[in-house]
């Protein structure tokens, strides 16, 4: 973790390493909020062991920092991760989920729910960075109330070998989204589930994924738009495929319920291409190395 | 001798395409190639360069000394050895600063004229002209001994190749790196003034001149079917 000094929740393992509140900023640890905060029980799924409580009641200029580690063999992590935003706020958050080494052959669970009042937005980077023995389940639920922004990318450029995305979005009158997906997967086997629900008037949301396949790996990925009511959905689903012994699967799914309602998808799975792959070696790089840079290139647009 | 292509012969998608091919440069020399469309130009510097989509089926590549035939593109690279493409494909997502850093081989790169482009997806909407300013950026980055210009003249208008030769001849030719200039007009050939002008039609170098003005007036005037008539055949 570079910004340790000013992180504002960070475990290792099940222990606390920090808890650091900014000015209208409550954090505490799940487990403690489910003491303190009677109404704040309906949004845990059960009653927390751990994970982060986090309460912005104010606006705050700095970013705010989350981070969740592993550094000792066969942790299982299981985690209930809550995020409250305030009306009219606008919000930078960047959360990050690690193994510090490669070979920890552990577990980390996570069931979070973020929820954005009346007029709020928040920028939400969630990076993930994984050893090839691990087992990784984040799940997380968005509830965007009226008018609210949402602008979330998932990062996994260090996947796990197992990686399993649940992604629910509920976007009520008039609220906004852009969900990116980037995962750079090497040996992994990943299914992806992720689903818009544009419940009320006016609400307006994309879904992208940017989806690398390399040295065997499975992907599965099904992306879903509803539309409830008269809104505006998008769907674009990119995959990368690199070597002969990886899948990807991509299924787009739209389900209208309005007649005026607009939701629309594109999906496409390609290969490098060899014309690329040679400039680039004819520029000095190797095959590894001019692979790794297309790759960067991809999941950089996905940005 | 810098490079030496001694009867080279190679095949593309099953069908012969070089037929025998002989070509020597010495350090800080320059030297032209001409031909006709689809005569083989192209991948004559493909394969120089290592492209695995050609086949050598005959002959040997040497470079600084050291045989290449088989070397892979990027060690050929560090060998010294560069191509400006003629159509360089987009690399997307990428910036051209990005490439750059990851490639360079110096520091003091100053490229005035290609300082609009840094922060651009590398060759992602370029026109003709800027795609021709990021090729030679990338060249000089390399630090190159040798480097094959595959038809740098080709979409530039008058200003512009003069523009272009000039950077050629004061980072390159004034510096001692030998040039090859594949071109299939010959409109740059006025201002880099090649020692050895080769002819190559259907694979074949059918003719090295030292006049290029005279290899350029007669194609001009009847067209590469002359050069194939022409007494003094080098093959």
């Amino acid at each position: 973790m570079k910004n340790v000094k000013n992180v504002n929740y960070w475990q290792i393992d099940h222990k606390i390493k920090k808890i650091f509140e900014a000015k209208g900023v409550e954090v505490l640890t799940s487990k403690s909020a489910w003491e303190k905060h009677n109404w704040a029980r309906k949004y845990f799924f059960k009653k927390p062991k751990e994970g982060y409580f986090i309460w912005i009641k104010k606006q705050t200029d700095l970013p705010l920092l989350t981070c969740i580690s592993i550094a000792t063999k066969n942790t299982e992590q299981e985690l209930q991760n809550l995020l409250i935003l305030e009306k009219n706020l606008n919000i930078n958050l960047q959360g990050t989920c690690n193994a510090q080494k490669r070979n920890l052959s552990c577990g980390h669970k996570a069931q979070g729910k973020i929820i954005l009042k009346e007029s709020s937005t928040l920028k939400y980077e969630h990076i993930h960075s994984w050893g090839q023995k691990d087992i990784v389940e984040p799940n997380y639920e968005f509830l965007l109330e009226k008018n609210s922004k949402l602008d979330y990318t998932f990062k996994a450029f260090f996947t796990p070998k197992k990686l399993k995305i649940n992604t629910q979005l509920f976007l009520f009158e008039g609220a906004s989204c852009n969900l990116k997906i980037l995962a750079n997967c090497i040996q992994t086997e990943t299914e992806i589930e992720d689903t818009l629900r544009l419940v009320q008037k006016g609400a307006k949301g994309q879904i992208k994924l940017r989806l690398v396949g390399r040295k065997n790996s499975r992907i599965s990925a099904h992306s879903q738009i509803v539309a409830e009511a008269e809104s505006k959905g998008h769907l674009d689903c990119q995959g990368l495929l690199i070597d002969k012994n990886s899948t990807i699967s991509l299924i787009p799914e739209l389900i209208c319920q309005s007649k005026d309602a607009q939701i629309t998808h594109e999906a496409s799975i390609g290969k490098i291409s060899e014309e690329e792959l040679n400039y680039l070696r004819q520029r000095g790089l190797s095959e590894e190395e001019a692979i790794n840079l297309i790759v960067t290139g991809f999941l950089e647009l996905g940005e | 001798m810098l490079l030496e292509v001694k009867n080279l012969k190679v095949k593309g998608n099953g069908k012969e395409i070089l037929k025998g091919v002989d070509l020597k440069i010495n350090s800080g020399e320059v030297q032209a190639f001409l031909g006709p469309n689809a005569s083989g130009k192209s991948t004559l510097v493909q394969v120089i360069l290592g492209n695995p989509k050609y086949k050598v089926i005959k002959g040997k590549i040497f470079f600084a000394g050291k045989e290449i035939t088989k070397l892979l593109p990027e060690k050929r690279v560090k060998l010294g050895l560069a191509l400006a493409w003629q159509t360089p494909p987009a690399v997307k997502g990428v910036k051209l600063s990005q490439l750059l850093e990851k490639i360079s081989q110096r520091k003091d790169l100053q490229f005035e004229e290609g300082k609009g482009l840094l922060e651009r997806e590398t060759n992602v909407d370029f026109s003709g002209g800027e795609k021709k300013i990021s090729e030679l950026l990338q060249i000089l980055a390399l630090k190159p001994k040798l480097v094959i210009f595959d038809e740098i003249d080709s979409g530039l208008d008058l200003k512009k190749l003069e523009k272009v030769s000039k950077i050629i001849k004061k980072e390159l030719v004034a510096k001692g790196v030998s040039v090859l200039l594949i071109t299939h007009s010959g409109a740059i050939l006025q201002f880099l003034k090649p020692k050895i002008t080769n002819v190559m039609v259907d694979g074949r170098v059918i003719c090295k001149e030292k006049d290029f003005r005279k290899v350029l007036k007669t194609i001009k005037k009847y067209g590469y079917e002359k050069c194939k008539k022409c007494k003094l055949l080098a093959n």
